[in-house]
């Protein structure tokens, strides 16, 4: 019985040898992309600088990045920064969503969408090219010279928004605003064009006028959307860095380096021999911080999704 | 009748959101193109160029240190899209083999690389030891696999009948034909949508550039145009009419304006791929 059990699997292995070869690059890029560097997560537990062998200490990284007061701050900057954008995005791409829909003229429409859509696909790097332009304290940036024509200013005390550290956070969630919203209420028209306009009408027959039909139809339609928005990307805040690291400087660590930035500084530009030890440390708390948010989240996403997790 | 007015007096309040709305998105774009080709530095925001002249393009184009990086852009767009693509169809080809032994072994094996990963250190050090970095191999090929476009092309393959397999494998199709046959011309929104995708990552990509790549030799043009913005790589401005504020703009729409020509046809594309991932997941 086991036997014949055995010859089954055996023949069915050989039934579908050709998808084990079609396979065979994914897994080749996984294992080397992905699964090797998992072994390199031993380099926590030991000093290695990448040249001598890793001499084995530990857990003396740790204790020494939890007495380190920049992994503290970049670890509160870090959660921080992606929570509040992430609620500030989203809660202007409902609100954004919710107008856009009652556009009637489809032609306005589509042009609104199109160019609303248009800063998500431009890189980190033009964007912030861009802004740091616009928001230079020079007389060529546009802002301070507005700020500056309008008598918000005195022409010699313009404001270098990007370096400093009063100014840099929401100067990055205005950009990030600017950059997110119009692509992020795509998920949000999808769900309002799903909703019955029966539903609509019926109201309209029981006198609900407009606010009254999106507080109490387009919005409630809306609430499971935004949440599925949420949880999703909550698994995903721990992985800041593209956006703080190119809008970010020296004169504004504080309130902006990140977990993903304090990493990358402390290995790469620390101007002295790299400890690759404690940084492999340093990232491992914060996959470790990571896995369990998405955890969470799925859990969460179970509850909310009608059982569908989000991994 | 007073229903009605109120109700145009939303549209129109509505619509000047929306007009507004689109002016900002716009006005930091326009700011970019009127400098760009205005040969004094602009203050303030200018409708038109003061003094209009093409020496900011010139200048970048003239310069040899730049068309390189923009060749190598276009280089690792095309082959790192083509790689990726091959990688998510087969990958999603086989995640729909419900039957296959070791199926669910393979599609865990994948997402758990969502949930935890080795860091950036670890990955370095993988990649360094590869001798991969320093080549143009690692920003083409490490952005390959792609699990979340990978599950996003396997919900688009589940959706094709499966009579059209059962019916291939009759007539003797081996699951390579099949796959070429069948699967991959039926599904051409989805690879339209997640190539762009693909491609669109691999032409803004910079991370993987300041990670794994020391030489400039190697630099695309984001890498480029971060050094000139951060004034630490401008190219030489003396001989040509254009200032430096000049050339960093025009630098700046080189590098998106191969998109933004081809991003209104395109758009319904980008939304149907999101509209993919959203319908089921």
């Amino acid at each position: 019985m086991k036997e014949k059990k055995k010859n089954n699997t055996m023949a069915k292995i050989y039934k579908y040898r050709g998808f084990y070869l079609m396979f065979l690059p994914v897994f080749v890029f996984a294992i080397i992309f992905f699964y090797a560097p998992m072994l390199g997560i031993r380099y926590a537990f030991t000093d290695y600088n990448g040249i001598k062998e890793p001499t084995f200490t530990g857990i003396q990284n740790f204790l020494r990045m939890f007495s380190m007061h920049n992994f503290w701050s970049a670890f509160w900057n870090t959660i921080q920064i992606s929570i509040i954008k992430l609620l500030l995005t989203t809660a202007f791409a409902v609100i954004v969503s919710i107008l856009l829909n009652e556009i009637a003229n489809l032609l306005f429409k589509k042009v609104v969408q199109t160019i609303i859509y248009l800063p998500h696909f431009m890189s980190w790097v033009v964007t912030a090219s861009i802004f740091s332009l616009i928001l230079s304290p020079s007389s060529s940036g546009l802002v301070n010279t507005f700020l500056v024509n309008i008598g918000v200013l005195d022409a010699n005390s313009t404001i270098y928004f990007l370096g400093t550290s009063k100014w840099w956070r929401p100067a990055y969630y205005i950009i990030n605003i600017w950059k997110e919203t119009g692509w992020q209420t795509v998920i949000f028209m999808a769900t309002l064009a799903g909703i019955n306009t029966d539903l609509y009408e019926a109201a309209a027959i029981d006198g609900a006028g407009r606010w009254a039909k999106m507080r109490y139809i387009t919005f409630p339609q809306l609430r499971n959307t935004i949440l599925t928005v949420i949880i999703l990307n909550l698994a995903k805040v721990m992985n800041l860095f593209e956006s703080a690291f190119v809008l970010q400087n020296n004169a504004v660590l504080d309130v902006a380096n990140v977990l993903e930035t304090y990493i990358y500084y402390q290995s790469f530009n620390s101007g002295s021999i790299p400890n690759y030890g404690y940084t492999t440390a340093v990232g491992l708390f914060k996959s470790l911080v990571g896995c369990v948010l998405v955890l969470v989240c799925n859990h969460w996403s179970k509850k909310v999704r009608e059982g569908r997790g989000i991994v | 009748m007073k229903r009605k007015k109120k109700i145009s007096a939303f549209q129109i309040i509505n619509g000047l959101i929306f007009i507004i709305l689109a002016f900002i998105i716009l006005i930091p774009m326009w700011k970019v193109i009127v400098d760009s080709f205005d040969l004094h530095t602009a203050y303030g925001m200018k409708l038109w160029p003061e003094s209009f002249g093409l020496d900011g393009y010139a200048n970048v184009f003239s310069n040899p240190t730049l068309l390189r990086p923009l060749i190598i852009s276009f280089i690792t767009t095309i082959a790192g899209t083509l790689i990726a693509l091959t990688l998510s169809t087969l990958g999603a080809y086989v995640l729909i083999q419900w039957d296959m032994p070791g199926r669910n072994f393979f599609a865990n094996m994948l997402l758990f690389t969502m949930i935890f990963n080795g860091g950036m250190i670890p990955t370095y050090l993988v990649l360094r030891g590869l001798h991969l970095t320093n080549t143009l191999w690692v920003v083409i090929l490490f952005p390959a696999l792609n699990v979340y476009n990978l599950v996003l092309m396997r919900n688009f393959f589940e959706g094709i009948p499966q009579s059209l397999f059962e019916s291939a494998t009759l007539d003797g199709c081996s699951p390579m034909q099949t796959f070429i046959r069948i699967v991959l011309p039926m599904s051409k929104a989805a690879l339209a949508s997640i190539g762009l995708m693909f491609a669109v990552t691999y032409w803004n990509d910079y991370t993987h550039y300041k990670l794994y790549i020391t030489d400039s030799k190697w630099y695309n043009f984001q890498m480029k145009l971060r050094g000139m913005v951060m004034g630490s790589d401008l190219p030489p401005t003396s001989g040509s009419n254009a200032t430096e504020n000049t050339v960093k703009n025009a630098a700046i729409i080189i590098v998106i304006i191969p998109f933004m020509i081809l991003y209104p046809f395109l758009q319904k594309y980008f939304v149907k791929g999101v509209n993919i991932g959203a319908v089921k997941e």
